[in-house]
């Protein structure tokens, strides 16, 4: 059984968990200084919003550029199928802003901006009447800024586009947030479950936090179990636990299913025979070309078409481009055109072409990495699904598309 | 003769020099205006922009170089890098050397527009309306071939086709085929009021 240490305490469906109970049951946020940092190296977190970055390198870099930094509390969770931030917010919101209020004691930060979803309404109000009971000046001065439900409105750089002048799209690079990001100070932009295990770390240590893992996996991670499961929803996993381990959490699923999407829309499908022995980690997902991401774990089943769904996934992806970049936003809308008519009207060669070769041109070539990731998407799901892609009959209603088509 | 070698590739890298920019400050004014057609796809424009550009500072290169080393004009390397430091025709050299060093600026945040960020890249852009007809001025105060039919005649048609590329982006305006979705999409994503 997973030891559980985000959602440990108690039950989730009691809601957020209140000051009182949550000092009563971890004891009060200890004061470390500048070896937390070093606390944070040694545990190896990485950062849970999508991209897995070493937190502890973040916030060296942060530390190490002048001014006063700015931290911002990341719980925009843009992505469709992710629910863990949501629900890790909703039930232990203290966890959250203890990571918050250590990382604006550790660098100094003269700022602590909460980032939640506009349409996360209880992580909202769970994450607002946190802050109401927190005594620590730090956190009383803190702002809850609601975040536009577009899929960009997560990435730091459009946090920060969003704070500084009130729209929430992404800003080339350099110079990256943590270098120069709110008003031009070093800013700290950490998803809300990184700040949850860095607020454990400070209390219990990084060999502790390592204490928990399965092949090499170093501690917890929150995935959300999605698609067609017999009870979705999030779970804590100690990592590198396996996908079969996973949905066996989520009630056991049909041996026949098609595919795995592992990472969510950013991420990568995977042939559910072959996704059953991987192991959910950062580490050793990157070492098969494969990423955590926001930790979302897909089903796709047997009746599910998997062109279809890529389909359907590339024209909101397409939709989500905030069209600063010609390639991304012509070049994806180019991608989601051929998915479509190769799903509505049936294969061809020549879009089968087009999607190879334009996957590859799209890469790199935006302010943000919006078009890479979509386009990795796409060409796992070319790979994935390389049979029905190059089979897919056409469909008669004009309609016709999603999980009951093929 | 090897001296009049020299003497005559400056001229002949100086005028080739002219052309080559010309074509890229056109292509450079149309860019903006997206112009394509089945047989001109979108990239051929900024590509050929890119490319002949990179030529031409082979071409100014060289024109330098065959300069500064000619024996008989003693100009100096100093006065290929410092502006009106040359005792010989010291107002239109330095002009050219400043022509010279804008194009270097221009070249170099180009090469590393990564680095340099879009904004400082765009602003530096802008001073190719500086550089442009600083070396043309140049090419006619100072060339040696300056009001030889020829060399004239190649000179206004060179002002005239820059001129009327920039009167046409003027008329047409920049069409920026983002402009509404980009639009749309900061609309959906504004919040001017925060809690």
């Amino acid at each position: 059984m997973t030891r559980l240490r985000l959602l440990a305490g108690p039950d989730l469906s009691l809601g957020p968990e209140r000051l009182h109970a949550h000092v009563e049951r971890l004891g009060p946020t200890p004061v470390l200084g500048h070896s937390l940092i070093d606390m944070l190296e040694a545990s190896g977190l990485t950062g849970r919003g999508g991209a897995s970055f070493p937190v502890a390198r973040k916030w060296r870099s942060v530390a190490r550029h002048r001014g006063g930094p700015v931290v911002v509390v990341n719980g925009a969770e843009g992505e469709p199928q992710s629910l863990k931030d949501r629900v890790l917010m909703s039930t232990r919101p203290h966890l959250v802003l203890d990571g918050a209020l250590l990382a604006a004691r550790t660098l100094k930060a003269s700022q602590v901006i909460v980032y939640v979803g506009e349409d996360h309404r209880e992580a909202r109000a769970a994450m607002a009447g946190a802050l109401a009971e927190r005594p620590d000046p730090e956190l009383r001065r803190a702002r809850l800024v609601a975040a536009p439900a577009r899929y960009v409105a997560g990435e730091s750089s459009a946090a920060v586009n969003l704070l500084d002048n009130s729209i929430a799209s992404p800003m080339s690079k350099p110079p990256d947030p943590h270098e120069a990001g709110v008003g031009d100070a070093p800013t700290l932009v950490q998803n809300v479950e990184s700040l949850a295990h860095v607020s454990l770390i400070a209390r219990y240590g990084a060999e502790w936090f390592k204490s928990a893992g399965r092949r090499g996996g170093a501690g917890t991670v929150l995935i959300t179990v999605a698609g067609a499961v017999p009870s979705p929803g999030v779970v804590e996993i100690e990592a590198g636990t396996t996908v079969r381990e996973v949905l066996d959490m989520a009630g056991g699923v049909d041996p026949a299913s098609r595919a795995v999407l592992i990472g969510g829309y950013f991420g990568t499908w995977v042939d559910f025979a072959a996704a059953q022995d991987l192991a959910l980690d950062p580490a050793a997902l990157r070492e098969r070309g494969l990423g955590l991401g926001c930790g979302v774990v897909g089903v796709i089943s047997s009746r599910g078409c998997g062109v279809c769904e890529t389909a359907r996934i590339m024209r909101y992806l397409a939709g989500e481009s905030s069209a600063q970049c010609g390639p991304c936003f012509f070049g994806l809308r180019a991608l989601a055109d051929a998915c479509g008519r190769i799903a509505d009207k049936g294969s061809n060669a020549d879009d089968l072409a087009r999607l190879h070769r334009w996957a590859r041109d799209v890469r790199g070539r935006g302010a943000c990495r919006h078009p890479d990731g979509a386009a990795m998407f796409l060409q796992s799901a070319l790979q994935t699904f390389a049979p029905e892609f190059s089979t897919h009959p056409a469909h008669w209603r004009a309609n016709a598309g999603g999980r009951d088509a093929a | 003769m090897t001296d009049q070698l020299l003497w005559y590739t400056t001229r002949a890298a100086g005028a080739v020099s002219l052309v080559l920019l010309t074509a890229v400050v056109i292509l450079g004014v149309l860019s903006a205006l997206r112009f394509k057609t089945a047989g001109w796809p979108g990239f051929l424009t900024t590509g050929l922009h890119r490319n002949l550009a990179l030529v031409t500072l082979v071409f100014l290169a060289l024109h330098i170089v065959t300069a500064v080393v000619d024996p008989f004009t003693h100009l100096g390397w100093l006065s290929a890098i410092v502006p009106f430091s040359s005792y010989y025709r010291t107002f239109w050299l330095g002009l050219g050397t400043i022509a010279f060093e804008l194009l270097a600026a221009i070249v170099v945040t180009s090469l590393l527009r990564e680095y340099v960020g879009h904004a400082t890249w765009r602003v530096i852009h802008w001073l190719t309306y500086a550089a442009w007809p600083i070396g043309v001025v140049h090419g006619l105060g100072t060339g040696t071939d300056a009001w030889s039919p020829w060399f004239f005649t190649l000179t206004l048609v060179c002002v005239a086709a820059v001129g009327f590329a920039v009167a046409y982006r003027l008329v047409a305006g920049s069409r920026d085929p983002l402009a509404a979705p980009r639009a749309s999409f900061r609309s959906g994503v504004e919040r001017k009021s925060e809690q």
